[in-house]
């Protein structure tokens, strides 16, 4: 007994000591040089929405890492730059991060066409990245090895519209795409899988951005009368098309669009009419992933809003870097690269594990409607949280 | 029907063109001058409009007299404090007012960008649509083309019709004659850029009404006004009109049969077409 209370008095002794010993080699970890996390962010021009997540994502991810003692005992800081959504100036930047800031470690900027343009770079410089903004499969061909798939393809969004409307009785379909990288790949991805569930395309085009005036377009589905309209779009877009589609007073029975139904503004955008509108997520508060819970709790209180699956996207590239870095013990371009081509990393996003030349093959899609002020998980119906409303009313 | 939709929209595409247009029109028309800070004003008022509406849940056509004062004002002061100066440089002066309005458009979109951030951003007022006759008319879009063809109305009665009008007319004609006519040309060079600054500011506050507007949106915002107004030209009033509808029509056109991409390359290449064909543009000009 006594030695018992001696024993708990030796520990109660120790504890502060052995606390103090934790602290200072914790400080003296975090008193060495910092990881310096490069990227490049769309803070301004048509991306810069969609974007923000993104940032946020890799803000929020960094601070974790760094509240569960960083890497290799070291802080993680991230600097970037705004690449003003153009791909010439996101080469520039990826550039300036490599060869005169000597950045540690690259994440991938925002969306396809940055990401191609910035990926013979990132091979060139052979730098082991993750590209979260990159749904483009073919960024990830055997040329550009060192560059890794954070999302699913692009081949794969909005992909559960057609075999949902296919199933309530739709024939006709309309399929619009920005004339850009992503949402091209989308839109052929959609056009080959309307024709191979035997359905018919009625009407298709493809549009600039910054978005045009839609209202002729809007005209033109109308007068097609299509039971369903996808459009693979980003954030301004997406509004641009359900505010002209609402202005001639036509609403198609199901109505989907990319990206853009997943940003929060969108409703205040548009109000009413985004009612019903679907949309395709690579992630969901609901799914039981690795972190996820954690993910969110340390999002909410960083930002005091929800995240969104561009968010998502970019916190697991930055778990899937730190699992790199950890299982090698490096920061050395060449073994990071090794261990990320053969290793499986369960992320917020699902468990990534990537092709030889990068390409993401594990990861999900899923969509979600907009019912009133929720957004639902509606398929697949495996992880569904409600069923889809139809029709659509534009109100 | 579908062609008398078509017509319907070009109609009131062309009124938020002109609504876009006529201030930069009646700055060149007067002063000589491409003011390339145009859009960013727009830009600016637009996105001032959404915090605004966001803040208050008041309408945004609330905003219209008091911007357009407001805007009048300061548009008076930048004239006289960045403009006049230069007004006696001679031939140096185009290149430098050039280069003043692209300092204060980088000064606007700046500003803008620190104080609403960069995302795109649009509202849902004014987004009843009419049904008239199985024709869909869309009440932003009619405010914005009854608000455009209100001001050219009142621009053409006034530049016509009052001793005022017809001295910044005649200033913008001839301002040597205007002088030796009496004219006070400064003033007259005030009042347009003021003028022309209040009508940038209204087009503002309609035109996110209609289209997703961020503050790097200025820049397309110029470029089209500017393309309307040489369409026009080139400080023609009646000929911008005349531009800015049959811009609306033709894209409305092109944009049904031929998709989204065509639609966007008609304003220059109906530029490079009046340039080769018709140079001095739709109208007759009037200065």
């Amino acid at each position: 007994m006594l030695g018992g209370n001696l024993r708990v008095r030796g520990g109660a002794l120790f504890a502060p000591l052995i606390a103090a010993a934790v602290l200072f080699a914790a400080s003296a970890a975090f008193a060495q040089k910092p990881i310096v996390v490069g990227a490049s962010i769309s803070q301004t021009g048509p991306l810069a929405v969609d974007a923000s997540y993104h940032l946020k994502g890799i803000q929020v991810g960094v601070a974790d890492a760094n509240a569960h003692g960083g890497w290799l005992g070291r802080k993680l800081v991230l600097k970037y730059y705004d690449d003003q959504s153009n791909p010439g100036t996101g080469v520039r930047l990826y550039t300036r991060l490599i060869t005169e800031d000597k950045v540690d470690l690259l994440i991938g900027p925002y969306s396809s066409g940055i990401s191609q343009a910035v990926a013979p770079l990132i091979n060139k410089y052979e730098r082991a990245t993750p590209m979260p903004g990159a749904s483009l499969p073919a960024i990830f061909s055997a040329g550009n090895k060192w560059a890794f798939q954070l999302l699913p393809p692009a081949t794969g969004y909005a992909e559960g519209t057609l075999p949902m409307a296919k199933a309530m009785g739709a024939h006709k379909v309309a399929i619009l795409q920005a004339q850009l990288s992503f949402t091209l790949a989308c839109g052929r991805a959609r056009l080959d899988q309307a024709k191979a569930l035997g359905m018919d395309v009625v009407y298709s085009t493809t549009y600039a951005m910054p978005p045009p005036d839609f209202s002729s377009i809007a005209l033109a589905i109308k007068s097609a009368n299509p039971d369903a309209v996808v459009v693979c779009s980003y954030y301004p877009d997406a509004v641009g098309l359900a505010q002209a589609l609402h202005r001639i007073g036509y609403a198609p029975r199901f109505f989907a669009e990319t990206i853009g139904p997943a940003e929060k503004q969108f409703n205040s955008a548009i109000g009413p009419i985004a009612n019903r509108i679907m949309s395709n997520t690579s992630w969901w508060p609901s799914l039981k992933t690795h972190g996820n819970a954690a993910f969110i709790a340390s999002y909410k209180k960083m930002f005091n809003e929800e995240p969104d699956y561009h968010a998502a996207g970019t916190y697991a590239a930055v778990q899937v870097l730190g699992a790199a870095v950890k299982a090698t013990k490096s920061l050395d371009q060449t073994k990071l690269r090794g261990w990320l081509a053969t290793h499986e990393v369960e992320t917020v996003q699902g468990t990534f594990k990537s092709s030889p030349t990068g390409l993401s093959l594990k990861f999900g899609q899923y969509m979600f409607q907009i019912q009133g002020d929720k957004r639902v998980l509606v398929w697949p119906t495996a992880v569904a949280q409600g069923k889809p409303e139809v029709p659509y009313t534009g109100q | 029907m579908i062609v008398l939709q078509l017509v319907v929209n070009g109609v009131l595409l062309g009124g938020t063109y002109i609504l876009l247009a006529q201030g930069l029109n009646l700055i060149f028309g007067v002063m000589g001058i491409v003011n390339i800070a145009h859009g960013a004003i727009i830009t600016l008022a637009g996105l001032f409009t959404y915090w605004f509406v966001t803040e208050t849940h008041l309408s945004p056509l609330l905003l219209i007299p008091p911007v357009f004062i407001v805007m009048l004002v300061v548009g008076g002061i930048l004239q006289r404090l960045l403009l006049e100066p230069l007004a006696k440089l001679g031939r140096s002066r185009e290149l430098l007012t050039l280069m003043v309005t692209f300092g204060l458009s980088y000064v606007l979109v700046e500003t803008a960008l620190n104080f609403f951030g960069s995302q795109y951003v649009s509202l849902p007022d004014l987004q009843t649509t009419w049904s008239v006759a199985g024709l869909a008319f869309n009440e932003a879009l009619v405010a914005a083309g009854a608000l455009g063809a209100l001001i050219s109305g009142g621009l053409y009665i006034w530049l016509r019709y009052t001793a005022s009008g017809q001295a910044l007319l005649a200033t913008s004609q001839n301002p040597v004659g205007a002088v030796t006519c009496g004219i006070d040309v400064r003033r007259m060079r005030a009042i347009a850029f003021a003028l022309g600054t209040a009508l940038a500011a209204t087009a503002g506050i309609l035109l996110i009404l209609i289209l997703p507007l961020s503050a790097p949106t200025a820049d397309t915002l110029t470029i089209l006004s500017f393309v309307i107004v040489a369409l026009g030209g080139l400080g023609d009033y009646r000929g911008a009109v005349m531009a800015a509808l049959l811009l609306g029509l033709v894209q409305s056109g092109v944009g049904y049969y031929l998709g989204g991409d065509a639609e966007v390359v008609v304003p220059y290449l109906l530029l490079i077409t009046f340039m080769v064909v018709r140079p001095q543009g739709i109208g007759h000009a009037t200065r």
